[in-house]
């Protein structure tokens, strides 16, 4: 499949092709014109249809399930059971530690969650399945529930230690503060809400599985399938050429895919398995519910003196999820004296999973909120008490920035937004019946660094491909690495074809923690920098080269075509070279990894996490940086809030490409935009389910909800962040919108709202 | 066992096809899996998100809560059938220019109803392009660039 080198154009593209230019997604053509086959789009002979039959309690065991009705269902072919699906082994997670030699069933006996999967049904076509999936009778035996941090006997929970931080004596710094502050925020399940719901095909030849699955890691869920059916890794190919968004939630293989995988062996034939809408509530973990507490101390003019900071994050009865909520709270702003402690509790939900920013999101909502109440305690301008308190290095690591373009941020976006016209008292700016809010808040999220494969093919008729086992699922990562590979070897993008989303390809960890736009560029630049000196060594040194004769000690390539840089000697395209020298391509591999890597380490680091690199390894601390400045209206007589303007200055280092990093800001915002006023998983008492479990009741924003948003890059290459000097795109523009939301609400109606989101029972 | 299927007459993109059909498949999966016309996605299966939005007899309609069955006898315009001889509407080009799009799952559907809203006169300002265009989720947030590649649009057609 070569649609990515189709012409479209598209005007725009002049002078974009290479590593900082404003090229066109080149997965665009096909994208727009529906000829881009998502993972569970591919056609297959004898494909059955699988649908999964969900507990609707959520606590106690399975007593019975009644399969004889579905099984007599027409085109029924198999009913899946805990008792009749074959047995798996337990994978490890994704820190690659060893699991319990024990069997692993996808389909529960034991109940913790509502939700949960029972059963599951093969049949032929797809209404078939979803008939024969309502006659499945599954019976109970009930235990109670804990259905949410709100329940009486969820507890205090576990103490997680690993994520304590402290310095000072921020309890005794506290205590004699002349100003203190002291609020409680909290913010609700939320859901990564992917357009595409989950789902996959997987197909067994022998012993060898290709899944065909929307992946934001194959090789990591690769492994996962591997150790499931305990075949070689070798044997699992996982392709996702496209995938319909993720935000978090299509980093691992979970139990729908062995269902699925299990299913397709049980049968012998291709099985498509796709989660409905509302099971994609409860078949993974959006982000946990978190409680926070957080005090300041700070002297008269707004210098902190001491935070001490308290969180909670629910997690599963089974599962452990830890969401990091000190994590903005130590490194914003500077402070002699700190505390935070962090505590987990346990109810019966699916266990929580990573949802764009997790940590970084609430812990900015909480740390950002009680600063501005910090600004109005003390009388002062909510941008300035964020300069005066500005961290001239990481406070918590005690390390120098690698770049810090937060003050940048503060005044560039100021400066848009025309900050200096706000009136500082609340409910003093207004438009008839509509008070106006005028809110200020930073983000950050940390650089995460990790190693990634690539190949490079210079082919003969002088066009470039690409191959990397990465993914794209609308980060850009195929129009970014065509402009690398474009500007590294010399060619036009256009003549570039970047292959992704297959693991057969060179390997790349995980497109998660915005780190896979920073690993790539760098493989790719690797590759094709080796690839370039190949073919600039042919041509030199190959006596059938027309440039021979020259005895040149280096030559150029630039648009296709190699020539001497002193402009004498031939000038002929990269496929004429090719072609006199008698090759048919020239191929390189180029990866990141630390020199003297073994088999095994690249293993390890391509299947799991644990070799990722800590942002604040060596003598740096790596962070991206934002600050949103946001306009709110809201209607006296109803409490109702629209979001009208917002202007925010982010500083991710160099852009690889500024058109799809913009789209990519302004997409985090807008996500921000539906966790401050619209986002909210709410939980039935009675049974722990999810109610309002499909896309009409779990409000996201429309596009009537979100006004023109302006985003300016502040920032500048960063060298000890990536190879080619770029820094986390994804998550970053979320992480503050929603306390900046909730500060201009404050600024427009005078009520601080700490529970998210904020909507109008709350404001009236 | 008694006959459980019905054959379905189904114009799409100009193209007739023949179709056995149990009664209650839904245009969207017999666009998909039936037809290999994958380009109208499924969101929701319920109405609610707009991707699989197509147009019957010229108006967009969501394929998802349309029966097969019910497009007998009429034409059917999905976004394979939208750009004419290699050339992209005017809609797809915009997209495309503005970057109205990033997981892309959205877009056949955001295309469908934008070529709709033009047509239907309802691209006169922003605020109507985001008002009739709000049935059309995009959890990737390319809403303002959609509603810049429609207004883009819509002085082209209308030229």
């Amino acid at each position: 499949m070569t649609v990515h080198n189709m012409r479209h154009g598209d005007a725009s593209d002049g002078g974009a092709d290479a590593i900082g230019g404003r090229l066109s997604r080149v997965d665009g053509p096909a994208k727009i014109t529906g000829s881009a086959k998502y993972a569970v789009e591919q056609q297959l002979e004898g494909l059955a249809y699988a649908v999964l039959v969900e507990s609707t309690v959520a606590s106690g065991k399975v007593r019975r399930i009644d399969t004889a009705e579905a099984e007599a269902a027409p085109g029924v072919l198999k009913v899946l059971t805990p008792d009749t699906i074959i047995s798996l082994r337990t994978a490890s997670d994704w820190f690659g530690t060893p699991p319990p030699d024990k069997p692993y069933c996808p389909l529960a006996r034991d109940i913790t969650f509502s939700g949960q999967h029972v059963a599951a049904v093969v049949a032929e076509t797809f209404e078939q399945a979803v008939a024969a999936a309502a006659l499945v009778k599954v019976s109970y035996d009930e235990t109670p529930s804990i259905v949410d941090l709100s329940d009486s006997k969820a507890g205090d929970g576990i103490p997680i230690d690993a994520m304590t931080k402290e310095w000072g004596d921020a309890q005794a710094a506290f205590a004699s503060a002349p100003v203190r502050i002291c609020a409680a925020y909290n913010t609700p399940r939320e859901y990564q809400a992917p357009m595409e719901p989950h789902g996959l095909i997987a197909h067994w030849e022998g012993d060898k599985l290709t899944v065909w699955e929307p992946s934001q890691w194959l090789d990591g869920m690769a492994r996962t399938y591997a150790e499931w059916f305990d075949v070689p890794f070798e044997n699992v190919r996982l392709v996702s050429p496209y995938i319909g968004g993720g935000f978090g939630s299509k980093a691992l293989a979970l139990s729908h895919g062995a269902v699925a995988a299990s299913a397709a062996r049980m049968l012998g034939r291709p099985v498509r398995l796709v989660m409905t809408r509302p099971q994609t509530f409860t078949g993974y973990g959006g982000r946990a519910a978190t409680r926070q507490t957080v005090t300041i101390g700070a002297d008269g003019e707004g210098i902190i003196q001491s935070i001490v900071h308290r969180g909670i994050n629910e997690t599963s009865m089974d599962g452990m999820w830890v969401e990091p909520l000190g994590s903005v709270t130590s490194i914003m702003y500077a402070t002699p004296n700190f505390s935070s402690k962090q505590n987990v509790v346990r109810v019966n939900s699916v266990v929580p999973g990573a949802m764009r920013a997790p940590g970084e999101n609430p812990s900015a909502f909480g740390i950002e909120s009680t600063i501005d109440e910090l600004a109005y305690e003390v009388g002062i301008d909510p941008l300035e008490i964020r300069l005066r308190n500005y961290a001239e290095q990481d406070p918590h690591a005690k390390k120098a920035w690698s770049t810090r373009q937060l003050r940048e941020a503060f005044a560039v976006g100021a400066e848009r937004f025309g900050w200096a016209r706000r009136t500082p008292e609340p409910r003093s700016m207004r438009d008839g019946n509509q008070l106006i809010g005028w809110g200020v808040a930073a983000g950050t999220y940390p650089v995460r660094r990790a190693y990634g494969e690539a190949i490079v093919r210079i082919l003969a008729d002088g066009s470039v491909e690409v191959e990397s086992s990465s993914i794209d699922m609308g980060q850009g990562t195929y129009t970014i690495l065509a402009q690398t590979a474009a500007e590294t070897v010399g060619v036009p993008a256009d003549n570039v074809v970047v292959k992704l989303g297959d693991s057969r390809f060179p390997r790349a960890g995980v497109a998660g923690g915005s780190r896979l736009a920073g690993v790539m560029t760098g493989a790719v630049y690797k590759a094709a920098t080796s690839a370039l000196d190949q073919l600039v060594g042919l041509a030199i040194s190959d006596p059938r080269s027309p440039f021979h004769a020259l005895q040149a000690n280096t030559l150029v390539v630039a648009n296709g075509r190699i020539s001497s840089p002193r402009g004498d000697g031939p000038d002929l395209s990269i496929a004429k070279l090719l072609t006199s020298v008698g090759r048919d391509h020239i191929e390189a591999t180029g990866d990141t990894m630390p020199a003297n890597s073994t088999a095994q380490d690249r293993y390890k680091n391509y299947t799991t996490i644990a070799m990722a690199l800590p942002h604040t390894e060596g003598d740096y601390s790596r962070h991206s940086w934002c600050a949103h400045f946001i306009e709110v209206r809201v209607d006296e007589d109803f409490g109702t809030v629209r979001v009208s303007r917002v202007v925010s200055a982010l500083d991710s280092g160099r852009l690889y490409n500024p058109k799809l990093a913009e789209s990519q800001w302004k997409g985090g915002i807008i996500m921000g935009i539906g966790q401050a006023l619209l986002e909210e998983g709410i939980v039935d008492r009675r049974h722990g389910r999810i109610v309002n479990n499909n896309l009409a009741d779990y409000l996201v924003p429309t596009n009537a909800d979100i006004p023109d948003i302006e985003v300016i890059s502040v920032g500048i290459p960063d060298l000890h962040s990536s190879v080619l000097g770029g820094k986390g795109v994804g998550e970053l523009a979320i992480v503050g919108v929603a306390p900046a939301i909730a500060n201009a609400v404050f600024h427009a109606t005078g009520k601080r709202v700490r529970d998210l989101p904020i909507t109008l029972e709350k404001l009236i | 066992m008694t006959k459980t299927t019905i054959p379905v007459h189904l114009d799409i993109n100009g193209d007739r096809h023949t179709l056995q059909l149990e009664p209650r498949v839904t245009l969207l999966d017999a666009l998909r899996d039936r037809l290999g016309l994958t380009g109208t996605k499924k969101g929701c299966d319920h109405g609610q998100c707009g991707a699989c939005t197509v147009h019957v007899d010229g108006e967009r309609v969501l394929a998802c809560l349309t029966l097969a069955a019910q497009a007998e006898g009429r034409t059917v315009t999905t976004i394979e059938g939208l750009a004419r001889e290699g050339e992209l509407h005017p809609v797809q080009a915009a997209f495309l220019e503005q970057d109205a799009f990033q997981c892309g799952y959205c877009t056949p559907g955001q295309i469908m109803s934008a070529v709709a809203c033009i047509r239907e006169g309802h691209a006169g300002s922003d605020e109507e392009i985001r008002e009739y265009m709000a049935g059309n989720l995009c959890r990737c947030g390319a809403y303002p660039h959609i509603v810049a590649a429609v207004r883009q649009a819509a002085l082209e057609v209308q030229s």
